[in-house]
């Protein structure tokens, strides 16, 4: 299972409707549950390994590792957004628990907890 | 179906003077250039996902790929791509996109990506027509642009067809992920920028890291399917692109080979580019020759490949991860998880599954130089349009840009196309059949069903990775012949949400563009291209036949796709191929 949203960590981003992993995913892969007030992977076997939902998270709360297939457990690599948004500092552990840091330059765009949807009617399609 | 569950879906309907299909590298380009040059016109993006990270750039990108370095002209960079496409590309396009790269590039600078620069200001460069990049945020930065423009943007709707005025385009059809909406969007002008096609073949991995693709796994070719099914021309599918990656994670190579120098090397060490394709350009040779030479070392029985990284020092090494972290996370996760250090390692290599995209190599809609394709109010931009490969970034930046100066000019003072009622109705009852068939069909077929079974039939009858990527018309046949029980199949498709909905038209979209891709791959009957096109039963390059564009089109009053054949016209004078492998003379 290639990123997983810790269900300890993720608060559903309070009360929106469309948090940022769930917008942010370009596979429309992650869903989130409105009675446990959390997000997950859904379609565990889409996933592109692309990351925009663990960057955009507020509560850090998105594990990234690979599938079991592609490497050893417990192989890690998490992003952290300083708060002057102009770098990333990757957190990269391997599978013996060695740990390696980098500190990236970029210009990472702030990311709001919710959206209005596209002429927001009526939600939740079903039939 | 019932009543009640037609009436359970809105209408929305949107007039717009430029509609955008897709908000990915050339859309958001389209729409800023368009809202900077007309900024009356009414301008609207459609896409997908959310724009802030669709398309392939989602993961973010550590080079612009596509850019003159000082020495470079755009006449030295029509020269090098036609080199490196084995002599056959437009260009009068590649020229035109050339003249735009350090236009499109200080325009994405100025909206605030990072490239680097040396102690003078200059940017970095990394070979002849690559700079460095910090572009882990490039999309949120072109989409911040596209939205600032004023462009009105659609995220989540899913296009699943044209709409026709006679033969003018007209707009486009679709629905919303998130709301019960079926989408009618009418315009003056359509500028097509979905990306090409992947999911085609059987992906490199399995289950739950099928999608560990180079291409993005959601670019299913869904721009090259409506314009098949309007009647477009399309140009050069049967050029494939079949990328050198690394193994397992499929990361591009380019950050290894330019980036640190890596050569190629086979099991046994030898760096056999430089000695059994040294009269292509060893090392240097055409890009199809760097996928199709480790493929048969592979299959002559020295493989492992790899790009030899062992020369590099720890410092490097670092330097090489950081550079993935802005483009490829997972391949520096992978080396954590195999405890593999590309400086004591040298990186094992692979080749992809193939894919149809016009931006590294030239599948997509027959265009004029003003990306105008073959059907009326229809423009193509990116990797969806054909004719010029090597654009990477910023060549779809460029398309995007040419094709809004065209149809913003196209539209002026143009009246709003009449769409009829009936072609309306259809569209929405096509567009939602799959999921209609919830209550109507108690047995039916998944589209993941239908996707494995395209897959299995191209990857053993049209040349996929487990073949060697080679074919013969006997094969091809056999290709054409299953392919052709697939679209009869369609309204067997049963979904229950709307993302499963996306599924299904992502899965026949791709059953039409592999349709075509085996009507082009049958009609090239030499191989021009080894490893993207490797006929067994015409190996050999045929310039005094095949020096022609392979060019489809689809009848949408009957479905037959006639081939049409373009000559190649040569513009910047010289050779068109390393002086090892000039053309044979003709046999006759």
């Amino acid at each position: 299972m290639p990123v997983i949203v810790d269900p300890d960590l993720c608060n559903g981003c309070h009360n929106a409707k469309q948090p940022p992993c769930v917008r942010m995913c370009p596979g429309d892969l992650i869903v989130k549950d409105f009675n446990s007030n959390k997000a997950y992977l859904k379609y565990v076997d889409d996933c592109w390994d692309c990351l925009p939902c663990v960057k955009a998270c507020p509560e850090e709360a998105i594990r990234f590792q690979l599938s079991y297939q592609m490497g050893y457990f417990n192989a890690t690599l998490q992003p952290h957004v300083h708060k002057d948004r102009q770098h990333i500092t990757w957190t990269c552990v391997d599978a013996k628990g060695n740990s390696e840091e980098f500190q990236i330059r970029t210009k990472v765009l702030p990311v709001a907890l919710d959206e209005k949807l596209d002429d927001d009617l009526t939600p939740d399609f079903s039939i | 179906m019932e009543r009640s569950e037609q009436q359970a879906i809105n209408r929305v309907v949107h007039e717009s003077d430029i509609l955008i299909i897709g908000g990915g590298t050339s859309g958001c380009l389209a729409a800023t250039e368009l809202k900077e040059h007309y900024p009356d016109l009414d301008v609207h993006i459609v896409e997908k996902a959310h724009v802030d990270r669709s398309g392939c750039l989602a993961a973010g990108m550590n080079a612009i790929n596509a850019y003159l370095n000082p020495g470079e002209t755009a006449e030295s960079f029509v020269k090098y791509v036609r080199y490196d496409s084995c002599g056959l590309i437009r260009e009068d396009l590649v020229q035109s996109m050339a003249e735009l790269f350090e236009y499109s590039v200080k325009k994405v600078e100025n909206w605030g990506l990072p490239i680097l620069c040396d102690d003078d200001g200059n940017y970095v460069p990394r070979g002849r027509w690559n700079i460095k990049i910090n572009g882990e945020s490039l999309k949120p930065i072109l989409a911040k642009a596209a939205r600032d423009s004023g462009a009105r943007i659609h995220n989540w709707v899913v296009v699943t067809d044209l709409l026709m005025d006679g033969d003018r385009c007209a707009g486009a059809v679709g629905f919303s992920l998130r709301t019960n909406t079926f989408y009618i969007f009418k315009a003056k002008a359509v500028i097509i920028a979905t990306g090409g096609a992947a999911g085609l073949y059987k992906p490199n991995n399995a289950a739950d890291a099928q999608h560990k693709t180079w291409y993005s796994p959601f670019n299913n070719g869904a721009g090259y399917a409506m314009g098949i099914r309007a009647g477009a021309e399309m140009t050069s599918f049967e050029m494939r692109y079949v990328a050198l990656r690394t193994k397992d994670a499929i990361a591009p190579t380019g950050t290894l080979a330019l980036g640190v120098g890596a050569p190629l090397v086979n099991a046994k060490g030898e760096r056999f580019m430089q000695t059994k394709y040294r009269h292509l350009g060893g090392d240097g040779a055409p890009t199809p020759y760097r996928a199709y030479g480790p493929i048969q070392e592979v299959k002559e029985g020295r493989g492992p490949c790899y790009l030899d990284t062992t020369h590099i020092t720890e410092e490097q090494s670092r330097q090489l991860k950081s550079a993935y972290l802005d483009m490829y996370p997972s391949q520096v996760l992978y080396w954590a998880a195999n405890n593999i250090d590309p400086a004591q390692h040298p990186v094992e290599v692979q080749t992809t599954e193939p894919y149809v995209v016009g931006g590294h190599c030239q599948g997509g809609y027959w265009i004029d130089v003003d990306r105008r394709s073959t059907v009326p109010g229809l423009f193509a931009a990116g990797d969806v349009a054909g004719g010029a490969p090597f654009k990477f970034v910023s060549g779809c930046w460029a398309e995007g840009i040419i094709a809004a100066r065209a149809a913003g000019k196209e539209v002026s003072g143009m009246a709003m196309p009449q769409v009829d009622e009936a072609q309306i109705d259809a569209a929405y009852e096509r567009t939602f059949e799959p999921l209609f068939n919830y209550s109507k069909i108690k047995y039916g077929v998944r589209p993941y069903d239908m996707e494995v079974r395209l897959q299995k039939i191209m990857e053993e009858y049209a040349g996929g990775a487990s073949c060697n990527y080679e074919m013969n018309e006997e094969r091809l046949m056999m290709a054409r012949q299953h392919l052709a029980e697939l679209p009869d199949q369609f309204d067997q498709l049963v979904v229950e949400d709307t993302h499963d909905l996306m599924r299904a038209h992502e899965v026949l979209d791709r059953v039409v563009v592999a349709q075509v891709l085996v009507e082009h791959l049958m009609a090239r009957k030499e191989t021009r291209w080894p490893a993207y096109q490797t006929r067994t039963d015409y190996p050999e390059r045929d310039d005094l036949n095949w020096l022609h564009f392979v060019n489809t089109r689809r009848d949408p009053a009957n479905g037959e796709i006639s081939v049409i054949m373009h000559p190649y016209e040569q513009l910047i004078p010289g050779d068109r191929y390393h002086p090892g492998a000039a053309p044979k003379k003709p046999t006759a």
